[in-house]
């Protein structure tokens, strides 16, 4: 019954698209991170039918109707229980995870911390704009605290901001990357050693809102390789985060948790012993 | 795999608790997923769960909060398989946008709320039957939703079946609610006639994936459902959806989905509709009960009946969709109906909804933590008599 779970074909990256266009704005980073998605799927040569896409609301959220996978657009902060439970029905299956700042780490941020911890081998992807695009231009938890241009926070927010990889880490994600939508190439790299990588990985896309956020523009100049490999041990990637300033890209850690398992072992084979106390 | 059956020990007569009659249920409707936060006064059916599950194969979860539990029996079921949580009025409230996103999606599921007394926190630990109108409406738009309400143990592992059969072949979320007292009963189930349920499964997709259209109206109302891993890939959004399973905002196509979605439930009353009636045929005073409300309306049934009153009992074993006709049927003939519920009148507005101004309605209303007793619906049925 099972299909195979890659091609035998060579697979495009064209060939995971859905024909469906895109409502994002023209420029923004999302239409890169599609491109390396589809890069990563075809440099794995993954059955599209054996692939499942997650999201939530927002944005990014809508990038599963742009792929030829199994698309799942859910509620609102909500993307990383539902893969949770689709993967742990059906481990056959590659299960992806994608959103946005706002929706992983703000109505999302419970499910994020605690599908670090109970890393289930899920790839989660957020595209990082630091705003609320969707509802027009409000700060997001990784919003600078002097940003100043939404309605709802004049004079700026005033609160640090959260920062991902940190509290991925804390966390217990047993992958932790960032890439660029500047580096579409660079980027799939990282999608395709997230997926192959046992257990919770996160990878951190840093992708412009060019309409809420024009100075975002820059971020590609700003960008750069970080200088170190990726480690397995938590406390120097720990010590890498505290020089980190947000703009290094590649993977941080690459951990060797085992992934979740649920307990297939009934904890009491047999009932019956325990049935007879009860019994007329 | 495990057929679900619940006699390991082969003996036809078991003392059960409701709680554990209802995850019994679910095992034989052939539930394998189970995702759940611990609320008291359900904890009871995850504790179950964590044993049942893995004994016939299937996987119990404890999530990260109530919201998760429903987020993940979603993904899971969007996997292929038969799911379900359970939970009480805060955790109910908190899982209500998923349910809508289920409902919207099609997206079968099983969701058990085992009522305590609210609002908020309420009365952890005493029983009411006052989220009837939250398991309705309490999601946001228009929607088809099942409920469910069983007033015995025997008929909690009964009616977990048929929750299970008709999420699976209508899609559609169903709600099993009980209240605190069936929940915690411990009563004798006689198993001998509850052996090989019935059990319905899901409509998979079928023919050419080329051209398949995941919203598409087959004729009964109730969509195939594509399975990850097979050619039928689909696009799934909570966003208002043409066939093609893609967003749209056209008037025309907008009306024609949302039409078949809320038809699909009335469309099937053979699967979905279920009442008791006792004495019904020929009574001056009609009570309409559920739950463990209607457990006390038999006893007072007994007891004005010996008095020489001639009363009947009407209990909507499905409360949702409510059973309009078989319910006007029973009220025919009668010059008042009394209704019993444990909460400040929820039931009652239905009911008045149907019978207009041509039967006298009374409630009689409860909401301190304490079961109706038979005698306050004796004395208050005795009470309407005279008044009329």
């Amino acid at each position: 019954m099972m299909e195979t779970a890659t091609s035998c074909t060579p697979m495009k990256p064209k060939d995971y698209k859905s024909g469906v266009k895109p409502v994002w704005c023209p420029g923004c980073g999302d239409f890169s991170v599609l491109m390396a998605l589809t890069k990563a799927l075809a440099e794995m040569r993954l059955a599209a039918e054996q692939v499942a896409l997650i999201s939530g609301i927002g944005c990014s959220s809508r990038l599963p109707a742009y792929l030829n996978v199994y698309g799942f657009h859910s509620v609102h902060g909500r993307a990383l229980p539902v893969a949770t439970g689709l993967k742990i029905a059906r481990p056959d299956l590659t299960v992806l995870a994608a959103g946005g700042d706002g929706d992983g780490f703000s109505i999302g941020g419970n499910h994020f911390m605690h599908s670090c911890r109970r890393n289930v081998d899920i790839t989660y992807i957020v595209m990082d704009n630091q705003v609320y695009g969707m509802t027009k231009g409000q700060a997001s938890p990784t919003t600078d605290p002097d940003w100043d241009h939404s309605k709802l926070t004049p004079g700026g927010t005033k609160v640090n901001p959260y920062y991902p990889l940190v509290i991925a880490l804390a966390s217990g994600a047993n992958f932790i990357a960032r890439a660029s939508s500047s580096d579409p190439n660079g980027a799939a790299k990282v999608i395709v050693d997230a997926i192959r990588h046992p257990g919770f990985s996160f990878v951190h896309i840093l992708s412009p809102c060019i309409t809420f956020r024009p100075e975002q523009r820059d971020w590609k100049k700003m960008v750069r390789p970080a200088p170190v490999e990726a480690t397995s041990n938590p406390v120097t990637a720990a010590h890498r985060l505290m020089t980190d300033d947000n703009f290094f890209l590649g993977t941080l850690y690459k951990g060797n948790r085992p992934p979740y398992q649920p307990d297939l072992t009934p904890v009491i084979d047999d009932l019956s012993s325990i049935e007879k106390d009860f019994e007329l | 795999m495990n057929s679900g059956n619940q006699l390991n020990s082969g003996n036809r007569l078991q003392n059960l608790q409701g709680n554990r009659a209802c995850v019994l249920g679910a095992v034989a409707a052939g539930c394998r997923f189970y995702a759940g936060y611990p609320i008291t006064p359900s904890s009871e059916i995850a504790e179950n769960m964590s044993l049942e599950m893995p004994r016939n194969g299937g996987v119990f979860v404890q999530m990260e909060d109530e919201i998760s539990s429903m987020a993940a029996i979603i993904g899971a079921s969007a996997g292929g398989v038969k799911v379900m949580t359970a939970t009480s009025g805060p955790g109910f409230s908190l899982k209500q946008e998923n349910i809508g996103f289920a409902a919207a999606t099609e997206i079968p599921c099983v969701i058990v709320n085992v009522m305590r007394g609210g609002p908020s926190t309420g009365m952890p630990t005493r029983p009411a039957q006052s989220d009837i109108m939250q398991a309705r409406w309490g999601t946001h738009g228009d929607h088809p939703v099942v409920v469910l309400c069983p007033w015995s143990v025997e008929e909690i592992y009964m009616q977990a079946i048929r929750a299970f059969n008709i999420a699976e072949s209508l899609r559609v979320p169903v709600v099993l609610l009980y209240d605190e007292v069936i929940g915690h009963l411990v009563e004798t189930v006689d198993f001998s006639a509850l052996q090989n349920p019935q059990l319905y499964e899901r409509k998979w997709a079928q023919g050419d994936p080329e051209t398949f259209l995941p919203y598409a109206n087959p004729g009964d109302g109730v969509p195939e459902m594509a399975r990850p891993g097979t050619a039928f890939r689909t696009h799934t959004t909570g966003l208002t959806h043409a066939e093609g399973g893609f967003p749209t905002q056209d008037p025309a196509t907008v009306e024609r989905v949302m039409k078949r979605l809320l038809g699909k439930v009335d469309a099937h009353p053979e699967l979905v509709e279920q009442v008791d009636e006792y004495y019904c045929d020929d009574c001056e005073l009609l009570i309409v009960s559920f739950g463990i409300t209607a457990r006390s309306s038999q006893a007072a049934l007994r007891q004005l009946q010996e008095q020489g009153i001639k009363v009947g009992l009407f209990r909507p074993v499905t409360l949702w969709p409510f059973p309009q006709q078989r319910f006007l049927a029973a009220a025919a003939g009668t010059r008042a109906v009394l209704v019993a519920e444990m909460n400040a009148g929820q039931l009652i507005q239905e009911v008045q909804r149907h019978v207009g101004r041509d039967i006298r309605v009374q409630g009689l209303q409860r909401f301190d933590g304490d079961v109706i007793s038979p005698q306050q619906i004796v004395d208050c049925a005795k009470r309407i008599l005279q008044d009329d």
